[in-house]
């Protein structure tokens, strides 16, 4: 059961100088040229035949044509043991099989990536990383953004520029497509929150980060769980963010049950897989990195088809992936063994955006003794669905000759820009 | 292979005897029965037209079982020589299959033998037939199944194998052997041979009855109104098949026919045999699925 990309049983590639070559450089099995049929070649392949099954009977000595040299009527095919070259070329390796690599183990481990949408989304992001979600963000975190000396110059007036600059301006095509027109707004808004670095020097202190692999091993009960993958856009500082619930809450969370789903069991639509590295904790950076904090992730909307995620698949998909950069940073500072209760709590923020719908996660890692269900647990803060503006029309909604939505913005809503900006100057005030 | 064919073909041609004008054939055949060897090899027929195999069902051909919808390719009634078999089949919106698990009863790879019991997730149209699907989630693995009339998402549903010696009172949508379930019980998606997943009472709305069991054998009225005498470790579910309301759709117009991919019948009058109109006979007899021992002769 090794993690693949999907290669289908079918390929429908039958060309011998074609790309659909495997990872290590040889020829797939799918893979045949057929010169039998003069039919187009883009059809699915049929599935190989099973040779007849010979019968060995032991003792009796098969009189081969071998040593004749050319086949002979009536005697036996010689069988010679395969070839195999006597040095290593990797235009030719075929990997061995799972159970033969050398990492296999036969305890299976359950792996997160960015691909996996799980059934219950939030509930079970919650109890796979035994944490309590609580909705809405922190009252003292949104009234950050309240204060006039936070506030950007012209805040409403610029940021709608952003919106219809993301969302009009971008393309020479009617239209800008989905993908362009949320990483376009989310660029602009991180560049018009960082126009603040004048008042607040802290926020030089950050960096952005992408592209970044990342890696956190921990176990629930008898299961073992990772997390691994390229996540999105991450927003990395110097200093580590403070503490956002006090002592005492953290203690009452042990009080909390995490709701179970029965009959449906947690590792549902998680990956298996037998050959893995036990301990593999990353945190995407190597050595002394200067921003070695993880301060905010930032998740939008892939245009993969496979990977559809409908909207409770993505917060849990933003709970999984703030809870494995909070694991990864503990591992590190902390060692492997579980702690239950850390003395200073990792804090993790995450925004996931669709380019006009916004969730917002505050995430705190209060414990890494996460193998019982009782206990300590780590928190979450979440807001969900929160809307930037209603609508951004090119082309104006007219219903029975009546303009229903005009052209151009409209609805929009200045909190969720105040909630944005106080996340992102949160730690740097 | 092609080329040995056509290289064997070619060396069998030119060894036999060309055809000669009957004035030059005692010459010619005294002076070509030296050439001619004694080694006339036979040589089969070879095609030279593309693969004769006109329906490849290899999107059907797949091991692992999935709940993604898979392309399907049609095959308009025809058969694998390429003539129409059966008469109206033909065109309608295209369809994805969704592979339903008939087989109620299958364990998960570590847990065999205990009762489950499986949550289901969506009930949802299925175009391949006319019954609604459901995708049910239990431990580990999600999998389709025929939906009963009044499974809604959310529902908990119950599959087992145990026959006890009470019957269970069975809730609509559970999976019981026939041993285990009432006499009386409306129940679909019946087996006929324990472990081969069900083949009968799957359409839209209908149910069969348990009538009697019968010493480690029940007898099912299947709705047609014949009997059939299954073993009673058959796993069969409770209840009706969901969207019972199949049968009294109007379908208003010949277009709708043609998105289902019935094509229309000839138009022509014919004159009916002996085949046509309504008979009243008897019902068959029970029909029996349970191999009885052979009585030795002696």
């Amino acid at each position: 059961m090794i993690p693949k990309a999907t290669v289908s049983l079918f390929s429908p590639n039958i060309f011998l100088n074609a790309s659909k070559l495997s990872a290590h450089g040889a020829l797939s099995p799918q893979t045949r040229r057929n010169l039998r049929v003069s039919h187009c070649l883009a059809a699915k392949v049929p599935p190989p035949k099973k040779p007849r099954e010979k019968v060995e009977i032991p003792g009796l000595e098969m009189v081969t044509y071998g040593d004749r040299m050319h086949y002979v009527p009536g005697l036996a095919k010689p069988v010679y043991p395969p070839w195999e070259m006597s040095f290593k070329d990797p235009r030719y390796y075929r990997s061995p099989p799972a159970q033969e690599m050398a990492l296999y183990k036969d305890k299976p481990c359950y792996v997160f990536n960015q691909r996996t949408s799980i059934l219950e989304g939030v509930r079970q992001a919650a109890w796979l990383t035994k944490t309590h979600v609580n909705p809405g963000l922190l009252p003292h975190l949104i009234s950050l953004a309240a204060k006039p000396e936070n506030q950007l110059p012209d805040q409403d007036e610029r940021v709608q520029n952003a919106i219809k600059h993301a969302r009009f301006w971008d393309t020479t095509e009617p239209r800008p497509r989905k993908e362009k027109y949320s990483n376009a707004l989310l660029l602009n808004l991180l560049h018009l929150c960082a126009s603040l670095q004048p008042t607040h020097p802290a926020v030089g202190r950050r960096i952005l980060a992408e592209n970044y692999s990342l890696a956190a091993t921990w176990k629930r009960g008898e299961d073992l769980f990772q997390i691994r993958g390229q996540n999105g856009l991450l927003h990395c500082s110097m200093d580590p963010l403070p503490q956002i619930c006090g002592e005492q809450e953290v203690l009452e969370t042990s009080d909390r049950v995490l709701e179970s789903f029965y009959p449906v069991s947690p590792t549902i639509d998680l990956q298996q897989v037998s050959v893995y590295k036990e301990e593999m904790n990353y945190t995407g950076f190597r050595g002394e990195y200067p921003y070695p904090h993880a301060h905010t992730l930032y998740f939008l909307e892939t245009s993969d088809p496979n990977c559809q995620l409908r909207p409770e698949q993505f917060r849990a998909k933003m709970i999984m992936f703030t809870f494995g950069n909070a694991l990864a940073r503990a591992h590190k500072l902390y060692g492997v063994r579980p702690h239950s209760l850390l003395e200073c709590p990792i804090t993790v923020q995450a925004v996931g955006t669709n380019g006009r719908i916004f969730q917002f996660l505050v995430f705190q890692l209060n414990t890494t003794d996460l193998s019982g269900d009782d206990g300590i647990k780590n928190q979450a803060w979440l807001d969900e669905d929160v809307e930037l503006y209603d609508f951004a029309k090119v082309r104006p909604f007219i219903k029975r000759k009546e303009v229903k939505v005009p052209a151009g913005l409209a609805g929009y809503k200045p909190e969720t820009f105040g909630k944005f900006l106080a996340l992102y100057l949160h730690g740097a005030v | 292979m092609a080329l040995s064919c056509l290289t064997r073909a070619l060396r069998s041609l030119t060894l036999s005897k060309p055809a000669l004008l009957s004035s030059q054939a005692p010459v010619a055949q005294l002076k070509l029965g030296t050439l001619v060897s004694s080694t006339i090899s036979q040589c089969r027929g070879f095609l030279t037209t593309a693969s004769l195999k006109q329906n490849r069902t290899y999107w059907k051909q797949r091991d692992k079982y999935t709940t993604r919808p898979m392309g399907m390719k049609k095959t308009g009634g025809r058969d694998h020589t390429g003539r129409i078999r059966t008469r109206g089949i033909g065109g309608g919106h295209k369809q994805k299959y969704r592979w339903v698990d008939f087989q109620r009863l299958r364990y998960e790879p570590n847990k065999e033998g205990q009762p489950f019991e499986e949550k289901v997730v969506e009930v949802r149209y299925d175009p391949c037939r006319s019954a609604d699907i459901a995708l049910i989630a239990g431990g580990n693995r999600k999998r389709w199944i025929i939906a009963t009339e009044k499974m809604q998402a959310g529902d908990i549903i119950k599959t087992s194998g145990v026959i006890g010696r009470m019957a269970v009172s069975a809730n609509e949508g559970d999976a019981y052997p026939l041993g285990a379930l009432p006499v009386g019980t409306l129940v679909n998606n019946l087996e006929v041979q324990p472990g081969k997943g069900s083949q009968y009472i799957r359409a839209a709305g209908t149910s069969g009855v348990l009538l009697r069991k019968v010493n480690g054998t029940a007898i099912v009225q299947l709705p047609s109104k014949q009997q059939v005498q299954v073993l009673e470790t058959c796993i069969v579910t409770v209840g009706r098949v969901s969207n019972i309301d199949h049968n009294k759709r109007i379908i208003g117009k010949a277009g709708r026919n043609r998105w289902l991919g019935i094509r229309p019948s000839s138009g022509l009058w014919k004159r009916k045999g002996g085949w046509a109109g309504r008979k009243i006979k008897p019902l068959p007899p029970m029909k029996s699925f349970i191999n009885l021992p052979l009585i030795s002769t002696i």
